[in-house]
């Protein structure tokens, strides 16, 4: 199964990003296709997030292109709305809407763009939550919820939308470590569906078991990326052989 | 955009509406006719909360005999005069002196009363003459003939200067020693301390600057109603009318009009007699707010969620408008709107239209900054979910921040409908009868200002307290 025969789902040529002075991403390039899982690993403030966060555009690039489902996302006369539709986000910090339910979560999209009629919206909202484990939430507050509960209901409320690519910004880290494995196996079994994922995560372990492939970024640089047998045990770039001495030990 | 469209359509037709319901047609020529009603005896409430006085009656039996209607409106002596002068109102009768100066500005009907002007200080005062003043603090009216001539002394005797906008509180200032002088009209004066204001007149023997109280419209028209007025001055002064409305209220005393002691000496015998007029000035009060608290919670909302609009010019519109608004002083706008506006498009606002579109504008404006504010405290992240999911920038504002915002703005908006309700004693410089201009007619009445005041101040505190508890109701309610 090589890659130049699956059709490609996100396509990144040369995009370079600065704040002021600091050159965040420097000429990253990057092909992710069809049902592949990319695990994003790296040291703090190496650009991760600002990366994963310009494939829906919530950040710019200052130049280059991102291709995302055939539509040119850096050309501003593309719909970025219609784009996003397709492309699920989870956030670190949930940002679950606080003045909703968690059924009225993830109704909220679906209905609001007429992808749904109500009844059809709460249906499969129903479905998600009996997906993630928490259908007996339906009709709380989501203040009343646990950080993982949170984390759950998030997915759920971006999967609401059907989208084909789902991106993932360390949706573990502000998680109490007992409630780390639920999520997780929510994104595994999200993952063994086919879904498109594209994963930010310190859990190396998670990476390993899920990850069709590894990308290590650092300094705004690709430095190194590949099979996660390869990455993380055979690592030819010194500075990724410095990350993991680090990260595994810690 | 269509939204605020719809909301600027909705003021503008407010507007228009009270313009239009306010100017009412008659047979008869109908006139607008401004007054101080704290200038006894010329002009003041009597003890039924009605306008008496030698002017009033005057402008009545005229009225009568010349076949015309009038609507007397009483206010502070410098507004009443503005809006003569600008056209918003027909005429003045308010113990204006004729001077050449206002010859330049208005035209003047025959002078009714003969006066001069007396400086005056407290009863058992040590000053002995004008030179004693040096270093020391003068009460002045603004606007008045006799307060021109007690500040044309001020460099020659070293004095200083402190301005009122009504009679009584400059009276009572110099009578609790505040000030140590001040300069007011013969009769008025005269008549103020025949009713027991502690004071005493220095010159009562040659009046200084002695001229004559006339009649005035504006400059160059009305000609109708002066000579109306001329040809029925004339009458009453043949017939003796006139003398008998001098001498009944130079003649009287004081409880004739201001009611009897017992009334007047305890908080509730004042509050029985002016039962009536304090509802009255509450009501009034009371409308102003909750009008003014609706639509300037609506405009200021609007101006907040501008303030964070999508696009730049909208966002600059907003923070410009919050700005003008926010910076001018209520008075200084509700001034604008209601006499200098006027004055150039020519278009007459009624009182409480404009003191009504002065709340809406200065609370509006506080109301936007904190309505953008709140919008700006709704955390970044749920901006960002909910664009995320697809929702373009307004429904994401709609859908989600601004519910959130509105929620976190509900203790300011109590705050401000209180602030409302207390700005609303501002609009009395504009001569509407609202709670605080009702005590300053009474008090000008009694001279009981420390009752009057305590009452006033009491009815407020009462309503600011249902208003916080209705507030607090409400927000109970949200949450
Ligand atoms: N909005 C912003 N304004 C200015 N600088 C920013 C902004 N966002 C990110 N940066 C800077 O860009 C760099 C990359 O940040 P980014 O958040 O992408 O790192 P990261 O790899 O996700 O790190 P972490 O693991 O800590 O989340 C950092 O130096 C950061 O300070
Ligand atoms: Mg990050």
């Amino acid at each position: 199964m090589s890659e130049a025969q699956k059709k490609v789902k996100v396509h990144v040529d040369k995009v370079n990003k600065s704040y002021g002075d600091n050159h965040v991403l420097r000429d990253i390039s990057l092909d992710i296709a069809e049902n592949e899982v990319v695990v994003m690993i790296g040291p703090s403030g190496s650009g991760k997030s600002t990366f994963l966060r310009m494939l829906n555009q919530l950040e710019t690039q200052d130049d280059g292109t991102i291709v995302v489902d055939g539509f040119d996302i850096s050309d501003k006369k593309t719909d970025i709305n219609k784009v996003r539709e397709n492309i699920g986000m989870v956030f670190q910090n949930f940002n679950l809407f606080n003045n909703y339910t968690v059924l009225e979560n993830i109704m909220l999209a679906p209905v609001e763009l007429g992808k749904l009629d109500k009844v059809a919206a709460e249906k499969k909202a129903r479905e998600l939550l009996d997906t993630v484990g928490l259908a007996d939430k339906a009709d709380v507050s989501v203040n009343s919820l646990s950080g993982g509960q949170k984390q759950r209901i998030a997915i759920a409320r971006a999967l609401a939308m059907s989208p084909d690519i789902m991106l993932f910004d360390e949706p573990t880290s502000a998680l109490d470590p007992e409630m780390v494995g639920d999520v997780l196996e929510v994104m595994k079994n999200l993952a063994d569906s086919g879904m498109t994922m594209i994963i930010v995560t310190h859990e190396m372990g998670f990476a390993k078991q899920v990850a069709d492939r590894v990308v290590f970024f650092e300094s705004g640089k690709i430095q190194e990326s590949g099979a996660p047998e390869q990455v993380f045990n055979a690592p030819k770039n010194a500075r990724l052989q410095e990350f993991l001495s680090k990260v595994m030990h810690a | 955009m269509t939204m605020l469209k719809k909301c600027l359509l909705g003021l503008a037709t407010f507007a228009a509406f009270f313009t239009f319901v306010s100017t009412s047609q008659a047979s008869e020529p109908h006139y607008t006719i401004t007054t101080d009603a704290t200038y006894a005896p010329f002009t003041f409430q009597d003890k039924n909360n009605n306008y008496v006085g030698i002017e009033q009656d005057m402008m009545q039996a005229i009225a009568k005999r010349e076949g015309f209607t009038y609507t007397m409106k009483p206010m502070s002596f410098n507004s009443a005069a503005q809006l003569v002068s600008n056209g918003q109102a027909d005429g003045i009768i308010a113990g204006m002196s004729i001077t050449p100066e206002r010859k330049e500005v208005y035209d003047f009907a025959t002078p009714y009363y003969k006066t001069g002007v007396a400086w005056i200080v407290k009863k058992n005062s040590t000053i002995k003459q004008l030179a004693d003043l040096k270093g020391k603090t003068v009460a002045l009216k603004t606007g008045t003939a006799a307060s021109e001539y007690g500040k044309s002394l001020q460099s020659k005797y070293g004095f200083n200067v402190k301005y009122f906008n009504d009679t009584d509180t400059m009276y009572n200032d110099v009578a609790v020693g505040n000030s140590a002088a001040t300069f007011e009209d013969m009769p008025v004066i005269q008549y103020a301390i025949k009713n027991g204001m502690k004071l005493k007149i220095m010159n009562a023997d040659n009046p200084s600057n002695a001229g004559w109280y006339g009649f005035a419209v504006q400059k160059g028209k009305n000609k109708a109603l002066l000579a109306a007025f001329n040809k029925g001055f004339a009458a009453i002064k043949a017939d003796g009318t006139y003398n008998k409305i001098t001498a009944k209220y130079l003649g009287a005393s004081q409880a004739t009009f201001s009611g009897s002691k017992k009334d007047n000496s305890t908080v509730l015998g004042i509050l029985t007699a002016n039962k009536a007029a304090f509802l009255k000035g509450l009501w009034q009060t009371v409308q102003l707010t909750v009008i003014a608290i609706v639509l300037a919670s609506i405009w200021g909302t609007l101006l907040g969620v501008m303030g964070v609009s999508e696009l730049k010019w909208v966002r600059g519109v907003s923070t410009t408008i919050i700005y003008i608004f926010r910076g001018l002083p209520l008075m200084v706008l509700a001034f604008f709107i209601y006499i200098g506006l006027p004055g150039v498009t020519g278009v007459k606002i009624p009182a409480f239209t404009a003191g009504i579109i002065t709340l809406i504008l200065n609370e509006g404006a506080y109301t936007g900054a904190f309505v953008r504010g709140g919008f700006e405290a709704v955390e970044r992240g749920q901006m960002e979910a909910a664009r995320s999911l697809g929702l373009n920038y307004n429904s994401a504002m709609r859908k989600v921040i601004m519910p959130q915002g509105l929620r976190i703005m509900v203790p300011s908006f109590i705050n401000q409908f209180i602030i409302t309700l207390k700005d609303t004693s501002i609009l009395s410089a504009i001569g509407l009868l609202e709670l605080t201009q009702t005590g300053t007619l009474i008090v000008a009445r009694n001279s009981q200002g420390f009752r009057v005041w305590a009452i006033v101040a009491v009815i407020y505190l009462i309503v600011i307290t249902l208003l916080t508890w209705l507030s607090n109701w409400v927000e109970k309610k949200i949450k």
